[in-house]
């Protein structure tokens, strides 16, 4: 399905790298239009991003860039050049939001700060996402999804239980709360301007919302004083839950035990009646406190085993257990994600035939349908034409004025 | 008097059935001013007491999971194990605007329930890996869900195990996502009726989560991994005198190996001429051994025996990614989150004291964003029955 949720809704996005366009890539998925500010002198930085198709480098080869911008419409403007302004405040005048992921500081140098935007456009809802916020000593810093995970006590919460803070392998914040709690914040100031008739300034100050994201063990840490214990694959209410090698090569299994009666399912799969026995197993707290002899049991089971094979007989028993997959398993062998249609191929003038992760649920039975991402400043001419009112001979005057570019 | 603010989701009315998967989308829609109504059986949501109590000594207290995710919600009492129950769920439904479900093998006949109502609505389903497909009945968790979704393989040591993230991270982004596409196809519903079902996967909010490791398959056929030697050579944690900093430096980003080298440099370290040599910044450093252990030592020879404010406040002074690996103890503290006041005190009559809650997950120029203590039971029941 091609949803038309957003449609009507048009976003002037000056956002680049990661966590920005991913929060905009939503509105051009469901329907809205989002009008992609970049230019050929200072481009989108993740289309210098690997992976390339083939890996061979070129604006418009970039698999990161094109994961994050599908539907969009790149409009290369230089927004250091003379002119570059005005275009954007005529933009800007003709959006309902208008969204950026730049240093504190930097919308006001260019002088397109909220109170500038709002004498063009009294309504418009403004997105600003720093690392830190606007304001305060250490708005400044310098910040990529990792160090926000630092900050906001993610990577200290993530490592094995018995070793040091390792944190995610990923910039993991750039990919999950910050672009959605990004998105979230700007459906409801939509939803406000519509009661309302005003709009709303947004500053998504990316630790606050990545705190958010660690809210359960902060609020553990807040009521008792006590600094949780890093539970790593393993869980302090259930046994055993852990992540199981595998016959073959770097082959994994996760297996969590959730209940009392999953236990004894556990047993008699593995074809152990001494353990489904013995009474000091028999309730999780006992189970927790025998940790490493229960573990050891599933271990030895699971090791002659594929992660598949070991899925299908503990999920059969009723014991939560999954495959540890991999981007290659994930895109090739996954049967759910292939039921459900999860991986979209589309054609692309550069890239060809590229696969895209869908939007995380269907909506009324159907996938969300995935549009193309733009060439850098594909639709240049087009949305100045039509949104702007600009006429040919105007919009290549600003060519030659290098404005666009 | 002043007029009371005009909140963003006001005037929605949302029926929360959730447990793990969907808490924090509803508690989103709670604080920007929806109704947010907990249905729970006689004697509460399991949720309400899962995982780590708030006061180990005061179970009834609750879950500190359950304060943070039922915070600014309703809560009233109906037993839908009874055909009455049923009743009075389809009723209360049948004026909402918004459901959220979190799927439940007991309730199987829970969606076409909800669906089965008429009127114009959202009815958001989140489960851990859909509606639909061979693996829709399989049972799940946040491991599990990390696994299947191909997040624990990119984490962890080369050498270990698949890891986790912590925090209970499948929840989190199975309810943003679910949030951001109930909001959504709630502007739709508003604004020419009907009815919209999303089946939000928890596994695909993962499979989405991945950086560019599904891009970097497709297009160069390579499998990302975990492990130091997957990551950036400038990138690693440092403990130093009090504690330890994380320094990221994307390759990408020429200028933070420049500028620390010149830190370097200028502090007459012997990294600053070591650094210099171009064999660092050539392509195939990224990938030697010899040098990543190297750079290990010199890192932590440079950084170890100075305090940790002194570093962060030079390296945010020469604009080099160096941050603080903070445990929950040192949040408070933060000295930026305490100058914007992010922490809120929130009243807890459960536990008879305030509870210190993060703040907004954004900052909104209008005053709209507001939390409160997760509901009682009993006493919201009996205030159901009164009204």
């Amino acid at each position: 399905m091609v949803p038309k949720f957003l449609e009507g809704v048009r976003i002037t996005d000056l956002t680049w790298a990661g966590a920005g366009p991913y929060s905009t890539k939503v509105f051009s998925d469901l329907g809205a239009e989002v009008l992609k500010v970049e230019s050929r002198v200072r481009p989108d930085p993740v289309r210098g991003g690997k992976p390339y198709k083939d890996g061979v480098p070129g604006l418009d080869r970039s698999g990161y860039f094109a994961s994050r911008n599908n539907g969009k419409k790149s409009v290369a403007v230089d927004l250091k050049s003379p002119g570059a302004r005005d275009l954007i405040l005529a933009l800007a005048a003709q959006s309902d939001v208008i969204s950026n992921n730049f240093a504190p500081g930097a919308m006001e140098r260019l002088k397109l700060g909220y109170e500038e935007l709002r004498a063009v456009k009294p309504d418009i809802v403004y997105l600003g996402m720093p690392m830190y916020g606007e304001d305060g000593p250490l708005a400044g810093m310098l910040g990529v999804g990792m160090t926000i995970a630092a900050v906001a006590g993610m990577i200290d919460r993530t490592g094995y239980h018995d070793g040091p803070p390792l944190g995610p392998g990923t910039h993991f914040p750039d990919h999950a709360v910050n672009p959605y709690h990004a998105a979230f914040a700007v459906l409801a100031a939509l939803r406000h301007r519509r009661l309302t008739g005003r709009g709303m300034k947004i500053d998504l100050a990316q630790v606050e919302s990545t705190l958010n994201s660690m809210g359960v063990p902060f609020m553990e840490w807040s009521a008792t004083g006590v600094e949780p214990a890093r539970e790593g694959n393993r869980s302090r209410s259930h046994a055993p839950h852990n992540i199981f090698r595998c016959r073959s090569e770097d082959a994994w299994c996760a297996v969590a035990v959730l209940g009392d009666e999953e236990w004894q399912a556990l047993c008699r799969t593995m074809g152990r009646d001494d353990l489904a026995g013995r009474g000091d197993l028999r309730l999780a707290e006992g189970r927790l406190g025998h940790v490493e002899e229960v573990e050891a049991a599933v271990a030895a089971w699971i090791a002659g085993r594929t992660p598949e094979e070991a899925m299908a007989e503990l999920q059969a028993a009723g014991i939560a257990a999954g495959v540890v997959s991999s981007a290659a398993n994930l895109m090739d062998h996954d049967p759910q994600l292939r039921a459900r249609g999860y991986w979209q191929v589309i054609d692309h003038p550069e890239m060809g035939e590229t696969r895209f992760s869908s939007p995380p649920y269907l909506v009324d039975g159907e996938r969300v349908e995935l549009k193309r991402p733009p060439l850098l400043g594909e639709h240049t001419e087009e949305v100045l034409a039509r949104v702007l009112g600009y006429s040919p001979d105007r919009i290549a005057a600003l060519r030659d004025a290098a404005l666009l570019r | 008097m002043t007029e009371p603010p005009v909140r963003p989701f006001r005037g929605i009315r949302l029926i929360d059935l959730t447990l793990e998967l969907g808490a924090y989308a509803t508690r989103l829609f709670a604080d920007l001013g929806a109704e947010v109504i907990r249905v729970e059986p006689p004697g509460g949501r399991a949720d309400r007491r899962a995982g780590p109590p708030l006061d180990p000594a005061r179970p009834e207290a609750g879950g500190a999971a359950f304060a943070f995710l039922a915070a600014g919600k309703a809560s009233i009492v109906l037993d839908d194990a009874s055909e009455a129950g049923r009743a009075a769920l389809r009723d209360l439904v049948s004026t909402a605007q918004v459901v959220v479900y979190d799927a439940d093998e007991r309730r199987s006949w829970m969606v076409p329930l909800l669906t089965g109502i008429p009127g114009d609505r959202v009815v958001t389903v989140l489960s851990w890996f859909g509606l639909t497909g061979p693996y829709a009945d399989f049972a799940g968790c946040d491991l599990v869900a990390q696994a299947l979704g191909g997040i624990a393989y990119l984490s962890g040591t080369a050498e270990g195990p698949p890891l986790r993230i912590g925090g209970g991270q499948s929840a989190i982004v199975a309810s943003i996502y679910g949030a951001v596409g109930t909001a959504a196809a709630l502007a739709d519903v508003e604004r020419q009726g009907g009815r919209h079902l999303l089946d939000v996967s928890a596994q695909e909010a993962i499979a989405h989560s991945l950086q560019n490791a599904p891009q970097v398959y497709d297009l160069e056929h390579a499998v990302p991994r975990r492990g130091v030697a997957a990551a950036p050579l400038m990138q690693g944690i440092v403990t130093c005198r009090d504690g330890a900093v994380l320094i990221a430096g994307p390759p990408f980003m020429a200028d933070q190996w420049n500028n620390l080298v010149r830190w370097m440099a200028d502090e007459g370290h012997p990294g600053g001429t070591r650094l210099r040599d171009p064999e660092w910044t050539a392509p195939d450093a990224q990938a030697d051994h010899a040098l990543r252990a190297e750079f290990r030592d010199i890192i932590a020879d440079f950084l170890g025996h100075r305090p940790r404010a002194a570093v962060l406040e030079e390296a945010m002074r020469r604009k080099i990614l160096i941050a603080p690996v903070n445990a929950m103890a040192d949040l408070p503290h933060d000295p930026q989150l305490v100058h914007r006041r992010f922490f809120r005190g929130v009243a807890h009559p459960a536990l008879g004291r305030d509870l210190v809650f993060p703040g907004a997950p954004y900052r909104l120029s209008e005053p709209v964003w507001q939390t409160a203590a997760a509901p009682a039971l009993a006493d919201v029941a009996a205030a159901a029955e009164e009204g």
